[in-house]
């Protein structure tokens, strides 16, 4: 850690630069207010950059993404760091909050680098790659994703072995080993939180056999599969690359199941699946898909007209609940669920099984707050404390919470409430030129 | 060719007799070292054609400098890109293929400007929702299609003028349509942010349907306190001017600069009025008619307010309905039948428009509505929980144990209009069934559904209610549930799927069906403004995702439930965030407007008056110059949309942008073998 910190000054400091946060960051910009973008991941665009296409529209997601994520990048009155996080945010008075924003090293200079790609080519070390959400490799010098902003490499140092390739190949040398953490003090007026949410983790519910049976995927893996810049450039199950025609959707995974500890909906599951269901008998004619299902939730604009498309579509709904998967030999996989409607125990064999994962509280943030509290609410998100009359106001006057933060959204739900958060922070920076 | 050179030489005789800027246009130069980029768009295009092909082909084509390929054309790499190129490889065009303009033309046209070219030198081609997407069946055929439309384009851009946006001033004022939560909220938080307010109410009193809530789910607060709260925030702000009663009833002029007429009626009570006299004339009133306040559960007077203490505090009288027999007059000072009409007019940069929902109203003998008289909406059921006291429930005069509920009525309809779920009323209803259980004696809840919606952290109150006993009964569309009344009972029958279709009934006190959202039926407003509306009716924004509170008319932003049912913090959250864009627009006082508009030859225009017909942004107005009646176009008004030019009989209207020459060139590349 460096013994210097680095001061710097802004209006807003917005934690998080996924579609909320980046929303949030362009309507304060574009009215003059000096944002500082912080993000923890190594690109901007947060999860949408990483789907395929977007319900009810079926918009391409990375065709919305991408010239946000663009304007947010070089719009001149936003400063963005990657790789940072904001690890403490204190309040000293109204309108006046210090943070201090640690960098990690990249060890890229990301004003060289060119995105040639030679380094990822010439690096010996192969790891799973986490932009995939692990479906394919990637290697220890990379770029996190073709459409990633910035779209410069990285080092990834846990798994680097410091063989020096990298550095030998790139033309810009623009690698650099010597880059440490950087810490810096950040006074601003005001605070967005917009950290977005964590993915449900199905290892922890063993009976699905996620881990175990690998033809059991995760929505976001299937997500991956469907999207452009997808890794196979088809559908393929993993377990053996046999392209599968017999999909089977398991809904509320770890969301409504007070076992795991989350009883609310997830919000956006029900449409994600309908929407994947929709995609995959585009890519995949022959196959069916099968959505098992508690209730489905198309509640939105444009939802229950897409829910009704998928069903004329051919896609079957069976309200059930599943409660074991086992494999066979083949690598197929029995699902044993309640029919509801016939009140029977069945068995159907699918040979492949998508988990349809929850949204859980990503608010670990709330820990920088030292010493006034970010409030949290009882399922650990960011508690809206006038939630009818300020939807996005905190605990904290001068804090304000948007997008997935605070509540499991889809992504219109998140756009508008980044573009609430920006009204009400507006307000509050008007607040100091009234005084 | 030969038909250009023909062009050229008849512009060049008729440039002798005129001086038209127009025909000057056709002289300049054209564009020697264009840039073309095609895009691969994931695979969304060159799944279908084959991109590569196309960049070979273009690359010949005249003034094409250089050529590429690229993945993500909007990626912000490709974007440095294309910067880097402009600048080192002195591009004076740039051609991008790829989607449709209406997601990118504006992302390239910054490109441009960035690279410090004239962001009019950037022509885009649509080889994906016009090609790949439309053809994907025929890849050979996509691709030479894909090649035309390229070539199009470079043709355009060849000829392509710089040209510069039209600066018009903004005023910085918002008019806020409907003072319901949203439009309210939206007020604050503009007169918050520094610009004046007009809050342009129809009712004689603010509030909206949230004020006919009490309690409201998800808080301690009530509707009214809500309401109490906005309003005061207005009442403590100078910037904002509340007008009720209101109605706009004429528009005109265009982002920047809306004119608007606004109608006001009289209330036919004075401002500073007494209050007990008023309460008087209130009790003496002789007529008595359904309170639409209460959903027609209780009757009100011609002389009314909705509920004690309500905003602004000055009842009003209901002219259709008051007889004019005098009884207030005599006994309150502050009556005035003389009062008129106002009319006042106002001008506004942008308009903000929040006028909310219209309950559903269920058909005559829709479940039994209108015919039984213990069916109910929600919103009526609502007011009763609220107006009963005492430990019982009670309706017209019984007591009620038994409730049935009645999910998605007139919301999913498999043959009715509204084919989409009205969002707000499970989780609206099953709070209201709580709360009826746990304030009265012996309530029996029995929710008759097709899958219960309580998405996200409406979750525990499905949870809760569950737990309090509520009975839950479910059949899918094509078979709903049978009210029915049988030796005076009303019963509610259904196959249930929960317990394997068996055919269950429930003897009813009460039959609650709950009733969704509708767009406004009377739709005067969305008319006056043009603002479109989608399938289902409610407003449309732009884009949903992109663009989510605005729409296509500049200027006009949506707020609130006039744009698809929403619950509260939904109703916020849009209001907020419309009220952003609205101040965006506003805010720095002054608009760059596109510069792609008509241009009116005064040599050749004999005004007819047939560009007038055709406008349908009434942009142009009958001059006299030099002695002449010629017709002039407002720049800040006319869109470019072009619909004057076929009907102007002297030829006299080009498009700036999208001359004769320019359009008849793409039609020709497009025509080319």
């Amino acid at each position: 850690m460096s013994e210097h910190k680095k001061i710097l000054e802004y209006d807003v400091l917005v934690i998080g630069g996924g579609i909320a946060g980046g929303e949030c960051s362009l309507n304060l910009a574009n009215l003059g207010f000096k944002v500082l973008l912080v993000e923890k991941d190594l690109t901007i665009g947060g999860k949408m950059i990483m789907l395929s296409k977007v319900f009810p529209t079926l918009d391409c997601s990375a065709c919305i993404t991408t010239p946000k994520v663009s304007e947010i990048a070089r719009h001149p009155n936003i400063t963005i760091f990657t790789g940072s996080e904001a690890v403490k945010v204190t309040k000293l008075a109204e309108h006046n909050f210090e943070a201090v924003v640690i960098k990690q090293p990249r060890y890229v200079n990301v004003e060289d680098c060119t995105g040639c790609q030679l380094c990822e080519e010439a690096c010996p070390v192969s790891v799973s790659d986490q932009y995939q959400y692990g479906l394919v490799g990637r290697k220890a010098a990379y770029i996190p994703c073709s459409i990633a902003s910035p779209r410069a490499a990285a080092i990834d140092i846990d798994n680097c072995t410091l063989c020096g390739a990298c550095e030998r190949v790139c033309p810009t040398n623009c690698i650099d080993f010597t880059q440490t953490e950087e810490e810096y003090l950040v006074k601003v007026k005001s605070v967005v939180v917009a950290t977005g949410f964590n993915l449900f983790d199905p290892l922890k519910i063993p009976r699905y056999g996620y881990g175990k049976f690998k033809n059991v995927i995760t929505s976001m893996q299937m997500e991956r599969q469907l999207a452009p810049t997808r890794p196979y450039n088809t559908i393929l199950r993993p377990g053996d690359g046999k392209m599968p025609d017999n999909i089977a959707y398991v809904l509320c995974t770890g969301s409504r199941d007070k076992s795991i500890g989350n009883p609310i909906c997830s919000q956006v599951c029900c449409m994600y699946s309908i929407k994947q269901a929709q995609l995959l008998m585009g890519a995949l004619p022959m196959a069916d898909v099968t959505i098992y299902y508690l209730h489905i939730r198309a509640f939105g604009k444009g939802f229950n007209e897409f829910y009704a498309q998928a069903r004329g579509m051919g896609v079957e709904f069976i309200k059930g609940k599943i409660g074991k998967i086992t494999e066979k030999e083949n690598g197929n996989l029995l699902l044993r669920y309640e029919d509801i409607e016939e009140g029977k125990v069945k068995e159907a064999e699918h040979d492949m099984v998508v988990l349809s994962v929850g949204l859980l509280a990503n608010s670990e943030v709330s820990e920088s707050f030292t010493n006034k509290e970010l409030e949290l609410d009882q399922f650990n998100f960011v508690q809206q404390t006038d939630m009818l009359a300020n939807p996005s106001k905190t605990s904290i006057d001068g804090v304000f919470v948007a997008g997935t933060a605070s509540a499991p959204m889809d992504i219109p739900d998140s756009i508008l409430s980044g573009g609430a958060a920006s009204a009400q922070t507006i307000s509050y920076l008007k607040q100091v030129t009234e005084k | 060719m030969k038909q250009d050179q023909s062009k050229k030489s008849d512009n060049i005789q008729q440039a002798k007799t005129s001086v038209s800027p127009v025909r000057e246009d056709s002289k300049v130069a054209y564009k020697k070292r264009i840039g073309v980029y095609v895009c691969h768009c994931g695979g969304n295009i060159s799944d279908y054609v084959d991109v590569e092909k196309v960049r070979q082909v273009v690359e010949n084509e005249e003034g094409v400098f250089l050529a590429k390929t690229t993945m993500f054309a909007c990626a912000d790499s490709n974007q440095k890109e294309m910067v880097e190129d402009i600048v080192t490889q002195k591009l004076d065009g740039v051609v991008v293929a790829s989607c449709s303009p209406k997601l990118h033309l504006l992302t390239f046209r910054a490109v441009t400007e960035r690279a410090g070219l004239n962001k009019y030198n950037y022509v885009h081609a649509n080889i994906r929702e016009q090609v790949s997407w439309a053809h994907s069946d025929n890849k050979q055929g996509a691709t030479e299609k894909a090649i035309r439309i390229v070539r199009s384009a470079i043709a355009k851009v060849r000829r392509s003028q710089a040209l510069e946006p039209i600066k018009v001033e903004a005023v910085r004022t918002v008019a806020v349509i409907g003072a319901g939560v949203a439009g309210m909220k939206a007020a604050v938080k503009l007169a918050k942010s520094g610009v004046l307010v007009y809050l342009i109410e129809r009712e004689f009193f603010v509030g909206g349907r949230v004020a006919q809530w009490d309690n409201l789910c998800i808080s301690d607060e009530t509707g009214k306190e809500l309401i109490t709260r906005l309003y005061d925030d207005i009442l403590s702000h100078k910037n904002i001017t509340l007008f009720t009663g209101a109605e706009v009833v004429e528009k005109s002029g265009s982002i920047g600069n809306f004119s608007l007429k606004v109608k006001i009626t009289p209330r036919y009570i004075r401002m500073q009025c007494n209050k007990g006299e008023l309460q008087k004339a209130i009790d003496v009133c002789p007529v008595e008619v359904p309170d639409k306040f209460n959903f027609n559960i209780t009757k009100r007077k011609a002389i009314y307010h909705n509920y004690p203490g309500e905003y602004p505090q000055l009842p009003a009288i209901d002219i259709e309905n008051c007889t004019r027999c005098g009884e207030c007059e005599k006994v309150c000072s502050s009556i005035d039948f003389n009062q008129k009409p106002e009319y006042l007019d106002i001008r506004a940069g942008s308009i903000l428009l929040a006028t909310g929902f219209d309950p559903y109203e269920p058909k005559k003998g829709e479940f039994g509505y209108g015919e039984i008289d213990n069916v109910v909406t929600l919103p009526q059921f609502k007011r009763i929980v609220h107006y009963c006291n005492g430990d019982k429930l009670q309706f017209k005069g019984r007591n009620i144990h038994n409730i049935a509920y009645i999910y998605c009525v007139g919301s999913r309809q498999v043959n009715g209009e509204n084919k989409y779920c009205s969002r707000y009323c499970c989780t609206s209803n099953i709070y209201t069934a709580i709360d009826a259980k746990k304030r009265f004696k012996d309530i029996n809840n029995f929710h008759f559904n097709r899958g219960i919606r309580t998405y996200g952290k409406q979750e525990i109150l499905y949870d809760e209610s569950s737990r309090l006993g509520d009975i839950y009964l479910q059949s899918f569309e094509d078979n709903p549930p049978e009210v029915k009344v049988v030796d005076g009972k009303t019963v509610v029958s259904i196959n249930d799927i929960l317990t394997q279709d068996k055919k269950l009934e429930v003897e009813a006190d009460l039959v609650v069906l709950v009733t969704g959202m509708v767009p406004r039926k009377d739709n005067s407003i969305g008319n006056l403004l043009k603002v479109p509306r989608g399938r289902d009716k409610f407003f449309n924004e732009i884009h949903m995702k992109l663009r989510p509170v605005e729409t296509v008319i500049d200027g006009i932003t949506i707020a609130g439930a006039g744009q698809g049912p929403k619950n509260i913090v939904e109703s916020m959250t849009s209001a907020l965030a419309a009220a952003t864009k609205s101040f965006t627009i506003v805010a720095s006082g002054e608009l760059a407007l596109e510069p792609t508009i008509a241009k009116v030859s005064k040599d050749d225009c004999e005004w007819c008056g047939k560009c007038d017909d055709a406008c349908p942004y009434d942009a142009f107005t009958p001059k006299e110059i030099d002695g002449k009646t010629v017709a002039v176009v407002n720049k800040s008004v006319c869109k470019g949309c072009g619909m004057c030019l076929p009907v102007c009989p002297s030829n006299a209207i080009q498009l700036t942008g999208l001359s004769d020459d320019e359009v008849e060139s793409m039609i020709d590349a497009l025509m080319e073998n």
